[in-house]
């Protein structure tokens, strides 16, 4: 069993708003003013029966794409590992 | 380059030499189809957009129409489709977000939203997918800036699986006086107020003006994808609304289509003035963007305010109270020219007329091959006498258009503003008090169109829409006083597209005519092809109309109210079933004669339902549509939750000759009304005055809906299993 | 009215306050609040900062609630409705969290609530047990807490029909002594009957009668 981690967010090209206005009305208002940047983004986890972890990130890589759980339009995926 | 040979050759001439980068793009946004409407502006000249109430017609971002106490109604309707084909999510947040825009450009407070939807269908998963994520688009953006998304309409056909038409209209009010629309002058300075300008959108109009080419090119259209931030918009509508009460404001325009460039554009080449414009100044969200890029970016949530320079500072102090962003980018002048400066260097000097409006193009128009195939005459020999009626009602009542949209409006808050009366599901258009107004006043709004008649006959497919639309209004009890429009159309460079947009806006202006109607504004939009066949997905004319209403007391919805009252038809029955939902669910047809446009009869029985409503004769109206009387008593049944015994030979008709043509016909300028037993009489003898047919057909008793010929009974359903069908069908499509 | 940027539904509430309850009522924006002037707080709904990061998440951090807390502490009457009750719930002025319905979908319906425990300025003129009708409209209206503990003997609204999956089918809920009151139904929206649906009570009438009575005449 592997568990496999997606984050899903918008493109770097393509607007956070969300990331932004956590950046600009919460954490710079309040001071931290080293926070350069914020961006918002989806957290999935998937439990995944599979003989090597290679087989498991393919196969959870697979599912994002032909369910269309992203949009390959508008956001990147990171697929990887739990640690 | 979107832009042909010829336009470049005549860019220039324009301008005496080759042009600058930023001049180029500044010609290839404006003179974009979606931008500069070459090829339609001829034919939207046909639209008659004059009456006594309208204050501002066709040419601003928005139209203004009289209604009561010095008020004006301002709406408008827009497409996002190409958009929401590739990114269904942000392409309707960001259609929301541009008309509602339009709206607050003559300061108008935004209270309603409407969304007409033509989407795949539900079963097939890609379609599946573009469905939800347009409603959810939709509904996240509306209910965040805090409009009710109040009425609408959904249609959904195969032609629409890779494709959706995603067609949003926007209702404002405004004080008459207060109407932001004084002269921009010379020396007025221009503000460039809300989100910072990005690489996000970058030609989107020439993106919007050309077929989709093929799935990797969505990967390239990366740029195009434009994603909006309705907390920007929501202070921008409270500025602007705070903003037109103080009158500091000469004139506002949206930053939409071609962004910056094509705003001043259209602003300077109106009002024969000229502009200096310093790139340096705007606010910016990636600062290696290139000027020319600045120039055309789309980025959402932006607008152009004319200021003039004593004004500036009272508008600067509520811009930062209210936490928007702003720059002030230039000035206006005499010279008729546009200067662009970035970093000292004049990057464009552009004649604002030229630039503005590119020469019409005249396009060829064919009628397409298939036209005589579908135009066929239906007649009721050829269809095979229908054995299980009841399970064809059950089957249309399950039909996706048919079917409650509960699943859909139940994602938009429509009760924010507490203005809506008639809420979605009860009425034929939704109802809105003007409380702002005046107690009891208020209006109705409604949006329509039909793809299967627009694509069999655009003509009257169109005509119809705007008949439809006007029934609806007239249905819940108030006085239509205008339209909008929007034609949706496949490639205009091929005549067999093209067609269907000249064949639409005729019937449109044909119909509006007769019907007085102005037609104050609207939108073309072209290109809409399915990537997969080439063929253009169903075309169709959608219009929104909106009605005065004096009393909100009198309104009527079409849920049945009591027992014993007895149901009437208004309006002849032909036998009319070409193009009808019964052809579609009974033989998997689309095709035929569309139900022939009536415009005298919906004049004379619109009048003579209005009546009927001021009298407080009725106590349930609904308009006759698709589905025929079919589907118009079931609804009445399935809202009001009481049963109804229908006799279909008491209909009035000539021609008809079995009951399949009375029951599911689409004949149009149709009516059914619940009347109490106690005003039979009056309201027989005003229908006499009226010259309008009227049969008795039914009464409101028990809890089954009784389908009967002569007294013979064709068949009978529950309405808890009518209810059942009707109310669930969407939901368990959609999970 | 406390208007935070994304508020929608301040003008609403002002109006309800002055026909209804008739009160002097206003919107104020939130850099401007202070408790001073005031015998009574709404923070109405809408979706203040967007929603972003959580509903009411932004605005709970905000000087505002200070300001409020210490009004509280005073014994000033507040309301959260709706956006409003998710700002009191982040902000801890009001036990529990709003999480994203069941569904997973923004619903936007009546429903029939029940009230138990009716206290203080709010709830005054409502009888124990009163059924009612109200609308909603949230995509983070489930109500979660550990353990009834908290909640049992304060001032409840019950859904009753669960839309949400609301732990204890809880819809709004007051402070020990009713001062404050936090609710996702917008009772601003059933308050006149020509807005109600056919078949549906004015359920959020009692709650407006209540604090015009209670500011008049005390509570």
């Amino acid at each position: 069993m592997y568990v496999v981690e997606v984050v899903i967010t918008n493109k770097r090209s393509v607007r956070d708003p969300e990331g932004e206005t956590i950046h600009k009305e919460l954490i710079s208002r309040r001071g931290y003013a080293n926070v350069k940047d914020v961006r918002s983004g989806k957290y999935l986890e998937f439990l995944v029966d599979s003989q090597t972890p290679e087989e498991a990130l393919n196969y959870v890589r697979d599912i994002c794409h032909k369910l269309r759980i992203y949009n390959p339009v508008v956001h990147d995926i990171k697929v990887r590992l739990s640690a | 380059m979107p832009l042909s040979n010829d336009e470049l050759v005549e860019i220039h001439g324009i301008l005496g030499r080759e042009p600058t980068k930023a001049e180029l793009n500044m010609f290839e946004a404006q003179w974009s189809e979606h931008c500069s409407y070459k090829s339609s502006r001829y034919y939207l000249k046909l639209l008659p957009s004059d009456g006594e109430d309208v204050i501002i017609g066709p040419g601003r971002d928005a139209p203004a129409v009289k209604i009561f106490n010095n008020y004006a109604v301002v709406f408008k309707i827009e497409s996002h489709n190409h958009p929401s084909a590739v990114d269904p999510y942000n392409g309707a947040a960001t259609g929301v977000g541009g008309i509602v825009r339009d709206i607050l450009t003559l300061g108008a407070r935004p209270i309603a939203l409407l969304d007409m939807l033509f989407l795949g269908d539900p079963t097939d998963q890609h379609a599946n997918w573009l469905i939800k994520n347009v409603v959810r688009g939709i509904s996240d953006y509306g209910n965040r800036i805090g409009v009710p998304v109040v009425s609408g309409m959904t249609w959904f056909d195969k032609a629409y699986n890779r494709y959706p038409l995603v067609n949003v209209a926007c209702v404002g009010i405004v004080e008459i006086s207060k109407l932001v629309n004084k002269v921009p002058e010379a020396n007025d300075l221009i503000v460039i107020i809300g989100n910072t300008t990005g690489r996000d959108g970058l030609l989107g109009s020439s993106f919007a003006s050309k077929p989709l080419d093929s799935s990797e090119d969505y990967l390239n259209n990366i740029s195009a994808v434009q994603v909006g931030n309705p907390l920007i918009e929501k202070l921008i509508i409270d500025f602007i609304v705070d903003i037109t009460g103080l009158g500091v404001v000469k004139y506002i325009k949206d930053l939409g289509g071609g962004g910056l460039a094509t705003a001043v554009s259209e602003l300077t080449a109106d009002y024969g003035l000229g502009a200096t414009i310093v790139l340096d100044n705007l606010h910016l969200r990636e600062h290696d963007l290139r000027p020319e890029e600045i120039l055309v970016s789309e980025s959402q949530e932006r607008m152009l305010l004319v200021v003039s320079r004593d004004d500036l500072k009272v508008v600067q102090e509520l811009l930062e109270k209210y936490g928007i962003q702003y720059s002030v980018v230039g000035s206006l002048d005499r010279s008729g020219v546009i200067k662009v400066y970035y970093r000292g260097d004049l990057i464009a000097e552009v004649p604002a007329k030229a630039l503005a409006k590119p020469r019409i193009r005249l396009r060829d128009a064919v009628v397409p091959k298939h036209f005589n195939e579908l135009n066929v005459e239906v007649r009721i020999t050829d269809i095979p006498e229908v054995k299980d009626l009841r399970k064809l009602m059950l089957k249309m009542l399950r039909s996706p258009n048919i079917a409650s949209k509960e699943w859909i409006y139940s994602q938009y808050d429509y009760e924010v503003g507490i203005r809506t009366v008639v809420k979605p599901g009860y009425g034929d258009a939704a109802v809105l008090r003007l409380i702002e107004v005046g107690d009891g006043l208020g209006i109705a709004v409604k949006g329509d169109g039909n793809p299967r008649y627009t694509y069999i006959n655009p003509f009257r497919g169109a005509a119809n829409a705007v008949a439809e639309c006007y029934r609806n209004l007239v249905s819940v009890g108030s006085k239509p006083i205008a339209i909008v429009d929007e034609v949706n159309a496949g490639n205009p460079e091929k005549p067999d597209h093209y067609w269907y947009f000249t064949e639409m806006v005729k019937g449109i202006s044909w119909m509006a005519q007769e019907l007085k109607l102005p037609v104050v504004g609207g939108k073309v939009s072209f290109y809409n092809e399915d990537l997969s066949t080439y063929s253009p997905v169903k075309p169709v004319a959608t219009i929104v109309g909106v009605g005065t209403i004096a009393n909100i007391k009198n309104v009527v919805t079409f849920d049945l109210k009591e027992d014993d009252d007895l149901i009437l038809i208004v309006g002849t029955t032909y036998p009319e079933l070409g193009a009808t939902e019964f052809l579609h669910v009974y033989l998997g047809l689309e095709l035929g004669e569309v139900p022939l446009p009536r415009p005298s009869s919906e004049l004379r029985n619109a009048g003579f339902i209005s009546e009927l409503v001021r009298l407080g004769y009725v106590k349930a109206v609904h308009d006759v549509d698709v589905g025929g009387v079919a589907v118009a008593i079931a609804e009445m049944c399935i809202k009001g939750l009481k049963g109804v015994v229908v006799d279909l030979s008491k209909i009035p008709n000539r021609g008809c000759s079995r009951y399949e043509e009375l029951l599911f016909s689409e004949t149009q300028a149709r009516y059914l009304v619940e009347v109490g037993s106690e005003v039979l009489d009056s309201v027989v003898d005003l229908a006499r005055k009226y010259g309008v047919d009227v049969g008795v057909i039914g009464r409101v008793v028990g809890n089954e809906l009784v389908i009967s010929y002569d007294g013979h009974i064709l068949t009978k359903l529950k309405v808890d299993e009518l209810v059942n069908v009707y109310e669930n069908s969407l939901n368990e499509l959609m999970s | 009215m406390i208007k935070f940027p994304g508020t929608n539904c301040d003008l609403d509430v002002v109006w309800v306050l002055r026909r209804v309850s008739k009160l002097e009522a206003s919107s104020v924006w939130f850099t401007d609040f202070r408790v001073g002037p005031w015998d009574a707080v709404v923070i109405p709904g809408g979706f203040s900062y967007g929603d972003w990061l959580r509903a009411g998440a932004i605005a709970a951090r905000s000087k505002v609630l200070d300001e409020i807390r210490e009004g509280i502490r005073n014994g000033l009457p507040v309301l959260g409705i709706c956006n409003g009750f998710q700002i009191l719930t982040e902000a801890e002025v009001l036990p529990g969290t709003l999480l994203q319905n069941n569904s997973c979908r923004f619903i936007c319906r009546w429903v029939k609530v029940r009230f138990y425990n009716p206290r203080g300025p709010w709830l005054k003129l409502v009888p124990e047990g009163l059924t009612t009708d109200m609308p909603i409209a949230h995509g983070e209206g489930r109500y979660y807490i550990e353990g009834e503990a908290v909640v049992s003997g304060k001032p409840l609204i019950k859904y009753v029909g669960n839309p949400n999956g609301s732990a204890y089918d809880i819809a709004g809920i007051a402070s020990d002594d009713g001062i404050v009151l936090g609710l996702m139904p917008h009772p601003e929206r059933a308050a006149e009957s020509e807005l109600v649906p056919r078949g549906r009570s004015c359920g959020g009438l009692h709650i407006w009668l209540s604090i015009g009575e209670s500011l008049r005449v005390g509570w």
